[in-house]
C-alpha cells in the first residue's frame, strides 16, 4: 500500500511496449510532507485505538484500589491543576526531589495536595506509566529482533537476554543477598552480557540469523538450567517468591523511581529504532540483497540488536522479564499497518503500552474480582495468558508462520 | 555517468567497445544529476570496466575452490553472457565479481580499483547485482521495493531526493512495470516479481550490472520482457552488463560476448557466433546439437544428451 494519497499521482506509467531510456521524471513527490506517512489512515487508527485503550485501562487502574474513589474523582485527580500546572510537582515526580530542587532552586515545602490527587499521583499513576514504558520497550525490541533474525517468532529475549537476566536475578537473590538493592541494574547487565555471549558464539567470519537464533537457544538452555538449579539453594519462600516475580515480570510496587530509571534509556532506544527503520526495511529483503545494495550487514545487524537489547534491558530493570508482549505486539502491528518498519515501530510504540497497561489491570485487580482475595499476580502471567490464545488464533488463521 | 543517455541510439556492438576505460577510476563514479545531457563521444567511451584476474573462489565448507584461477573481463558498455551447465561455477563467479564472496586469491578490478577494498556503499553505487530468488515481505509495494535500490545513494539520515525520484521513475519505466507500481509484491506472479526486482537494481543506477539467471523460471512473455530490458541497456546505455543465462540461444542473441564455463574453468570466450558451436555444445554441455547461423544469431537445436561411460 502506498503512503497515503500523496504518492499515488502516477508519474509516467509506461506499459510493456515502447520502452524508453530516460523516461518520466515525476512520481513520488520529494517527501515534501516529511511526516506524511504518519497520517496513513491504518496507522492513525491503530494509534488512536491504542491511546483510547491506554486511557480507559489507566483510568481503571487509578480509580480502584485500597482507597476507593469514583471514576469521576480519579479523573479529576489525574487532571488536578495543583500538579499539572505546578512545575515543581511535575519535576518532583519526573526527576526526583533532589534534582527538582537543583533545577528550580526551590527549597521550601511543596504545596499540599488533595488526598485523591496524592493517592493517584504518587501511588497509582506511576505504575501505569511504568507499564507504558515497559510495553513500548518490549514491543520495539521484539520488532527489531524479528527483522534482524528474519523470523516472526523472535522475541526480545531470543538472543539470550532473558536467560542472562534471570540467572543474574537468581544469583543476586540467592547468593549475593547484599546486592539486592542493585538488582534492576544487575538484571539488565546480565541480559546484555548474555546477548554478547550469544553473539560471540554465533560469530564465525560473520554471522547469520540462523546461527544467532541457535546460539541463543544454546545459551538460553544452559543459563536456564543454572537458574532453575539455584532455586534449590533459596532458603526461604520469600526469596523464591521474589525471584518468581522478577523472572515472570511484575509491576507490583513500581513507583516514580522506576519511571525515572527507564525513561532516558527508553527515549534513546526509541529514537535509535526510528532512525534505524530504513535499515530494518532493507534487512527484510534478505542478506544478499542488503549486501548488494551496499549495507555493511554485520555492523548494522549488531548495532540494531544492541538497540533492541537496550530497550529490553530497560524494561527488565523495572519490571523483570515480561514474556509475550515483545512477541505478539509486532505481529498485531504488522497485520494492521503492513510491513514497512517505519510504521511498524511507531505502531509498536502505541500498541505495546496498550497491551501492557491492559494486562496490568488484570494482574492488579483480576484476583480480587475473581476470588475476592486482595492479591496481585505478576503481570507476566496475564500477558502469557493473553498471548498464548492469540498465537493459537494466528496459527490457525495463517498457513505459513515463521518466515518474515 | 548515468545509465540513461537520451541520445544514445546507435548500437555499440561494432565500434570501439574494446577501448579500455583506463581514464582513471573515480570520475565515472558520480552519477551526473543532469539527465538527458548529451554523452560525449561514442558510446562506451566512459563505460566501466570490470576485470577479474586469476580469481580463486570457493566456499568455506568445501575443500576445493569452485573457480580456480580464472581471469575474465567484462567488455565495457557491452553485454557479456556467462553460460555453462549446472554446477559449472557461473553463479559463484558472478558472486565473486560482485564482492559477495571474497576471493581466496586474485582480484576483481572495477576501473582499476580492487572491489574488495572499496567501501561497500561506494561499490554499490557503481555495481549492482540481481541475485536468484530474492525475497521480500509480501506487503511491500513495487514502488517501495524499487526505492530500496536508492539505498547506496542515501546517507543515514537523508530522505529521498528529486534525483532518487527520477532514478526510480526511469527504472520503473525501463523495466516496464509502471502498471504494477502500487501492487503488493506478494500478489504478483513470478514474472512480474522479477520485473520489479530488475527495476530495483536499475534504480541503483550503476555503471556495472550483474544479473544471475534473470530469465530462469519465467514464462516466455516475461523472458522476452527481461531480454528486452537487457537489449535496451546494451543498445542505449553505457552500462556494462554481465548476465548468467541457461538458454544458450538467448545468450547468443543478447550478448556481445559469451563466456562458456565448465567445472569452474573458462572453456571458450568470444563473440557468440564463435563460441556457440556444435563442438562447444558437445564438449561443455554434453549434448549433440545442430547449430545453424541465422540473421538472428545461431539457432541451436538439441538432438540428444551424450552419455559417456
Amino acid at each position: 500500500m502506498s503512503d497515503g494519497e500523496a504518492r499515488t499521482d502516477g508519474g509516467s506509467v509506461a506499459d510493456g511496449e515502447g520502452r524508453t531510456v530516460g523516461g518520466g521524471s515525476s512520481g513520488r513527490p520529494v517527501e515534501g510532507n516529511r511526516l506524511g506517512w504518519l497520517f496513513e489512515p491504518r496507522l492513525a487508527t491503530v494509534v488512536a485505538g491504542s491511546l483510547a485503550l491506554v486511557a480507559v485501562a489507566g483510568l481503571v487502574q487509578v480509580s480502584y484500589g485500597a482507597y476507593s474513589m469514583t471514576v469521576g474523582q480519579a479523573w479529576r485527580a489525574v487532571l488536578d491543576p495543583a500538579v499539572l500546572l505546578d512545575p515543581r510537582w511535575l519535576l518532583n515526580f519526573l526527576l526526583g526531589e533532589g534534582l527538582m530542587r537543583t533545577v528550580t532552586g526551590f527549597q521550601g515545602e511543596l504545596p499540599e495536595l488533595a488526598r485523591e490527587t496524592l493517592v493517584v499521583w504518587t501511588i497509582r499513576l506511576p505504575r501505569v506509566l511504568v507499564a507504558v514504558v515497559v510495553g513500548a520497550n518490549l514491543a520495539v525490541s521484539g520488532a527489531i529482533f524479528q527483522a534482524v533474525t528474519r523470523n516472526e517468532l523472535a522475541s526480545p529475549f531470543i538472543l539470550g537476554v532473558s536467560s542472562g537476566a534471570g540467572l543474574m536475578i537468581l544469583l543476586t537473590l540467592v547468593v549475593f543477598g547484599g546486592l539486592t538493592a542493585f538488582l534492576p541494574l544487575i538484571a539488565a547487565l546480565g541480559g546484555s552480557v548474555a546477548f554478547l555471549v550469544v553473539y560471540a558464539i554465533a560469530w564465525k567470519n560473520g554471522t547469520s540469523p540462523v546461527r544467532l537464533v541457535l546460539a541463543g537457544v544454546i545459551v538460553g538452555t544452559v543459563f536456564n538450567s543454572l537458574q532453575t538449579g539455584l532455586f534449590f539453594f533459596a532458603n526461604d519462600i520469600g526469596v523464591v517468591q521474589s525471584a518468581i516475580q522478577w523472572t515472570t515480570g511484575s509491576l507490583t510496587g513500581t513507583d516514580w523511581e522506576q519511571v525515572r530509571m527507564a525513561l532516558p534509556w527508553t527515549l534513546a532506544a526509541v529514537a535509535l529504532s526510528l532512525a534505524g527503520s530504513r535499515q530494518l526495511n532493507l534487512l527484510l529483503l534478505g542478506e544478499r540483497t542488503a549486501k548488494s545494495l551496499g549495507m555493511s550487514i554485520e555492523k548494522v545487524r549488531f548495532a540494531l540488536s544492541g538497540v533492541a537489547v537496550l530497550a529490553a534491558a530497560a524494561s527488565i530493570a523495572v519490571a523483570g522479564i515480561v514474556s509475550f508482549v515483545g512477541l505478539i505486539v509486532p505481529h498485531v502491528v504488522r497485520n494492521l499497518v503492513g510491513s514497512d518498519y517505519k510504521r511498524v515501530v511507531v505502531g509498536c510504540l502505541f500498541v505495546g503500552p496498550a497491551l501492557m497497561v491492559g494486562a496490568d489491570v488484570g494482574a492488579r485487580l483480576g484476583m480480587s474480582v475473581l476470588t475476592g482475595a486482595d492479591a496481585q499476580v505478576p503481570v507476566g502471567i496475564v500477558t502469557g495468558l493473553v498471548g498464548g490464545p492469540y498465537f493459537l488464533y494466528l496459527m490457525r488463521r495463517r498457513q505459513n508462520m515463521g518466515d518474515l | 555517468m548515468t545509465i540513461f543517455r537520451a541520445n544514445a541510439t546507435e548500437s555499440e556492438e561494432s565500434s570501439g567497445a574494446t577501448e579500455p576505460a583506463a581514464d582513471g577510476p573515480g570520475d565515472a563514479a558520480e552519477p551526473s544529476g543532469a539527465d538527458g545531457a548529451d554523452g560525449p563521444g561514442g558510446p562506451a567511451a566512459d563505460a566501466s570496466d570490470l576485470d577479474a584476474e586469476d580469481l580463486v573462489l570457493g566456499y568455506p565448507t568445501a575443500p576445493e575452490p569452485v573457480i580456480d584461477g580464472e581471469s575474465i573481463a567484462a567488455e565495457p558498455g557491452a553485454v557479456t553472457a556467462l553460460v555453462g551447465p549446472n554446477g559449472s561455477g557461473k553463479s559463484t563467479l558472478l558472486k565473486g565479481l560482485a564482492n559477495q564472496i571474497s576471493p581466496e586469491d586474485g582480484s576483481v578490478l572495477l576501473d582499476g580499483r580492487d572491489v574488495h577494498s572499496m567501501d561497500t556503499k561506494a561499490l554499490a553505487k557503481r555495481l549492482g547485482l540481481l541475485s536468484q530468488e530474492s525475497t521480500s515481505p509480501d506487503s511491500i509495494t513495487v514502488e517501495d521495493l524499487v526505492y530500496h535500490g536508492r539505498y547506496p545513494h542515501r546517507g543515514f539520515f537523508e530522505r529521498t531526493t528529486a534525483e532518487d525520484a527520477r532514478a526510480v521513475e526511469r527504472a520503473i519505466d525501463l523495466a516496464g512495470c509502471g502498471h504494477l507500481r502500487d501492487r503488493e509484491v506478494g500478489s504478483l506472479s513470478g514474472g512480474q516479481k522479477q520485473l520489479a526486482w530488475i527495476a530495483m537494481v536499475l534504480a541503483q543506477d550503476t555503471d556495472v550490472l550483474l544479473l544471475d539467471e534473470p530469465t530462469t523460471f519465467l514464462d516466455l512473455h516475461h523472458q522476452m520482457e527481461v531480454t528486452e530490458i537487457i537489449e535496451t541497456l546494451r543498445d542505449e546505455s553505457e552500462v556494462t552488463v554481465v548476465v548468467v543465462l541457461h538458454d544458450i540461444e538467448q545468450a547468443a542473441r543478447l550478448a556481445d560476448r559469451v563466456v562458456a564455463l565448465a567445472d569452474g574453468e573458462v572453456r571458450a570466450r568470444g563473440p557468440p557466433e564463435e563460441v556457440v558451436t556444435e563442438e562447444l555444445l558437445s564438449e561443455v554441455f554434453r549434448v549433440d546439437a545442430d547449430v545453424v547461423a541465422t540473421d538472428r544469431g545461431p539457432r541451436v537445436t538439441p538432438i540428444r544428451a551424450r552419455h559417456e561411460e
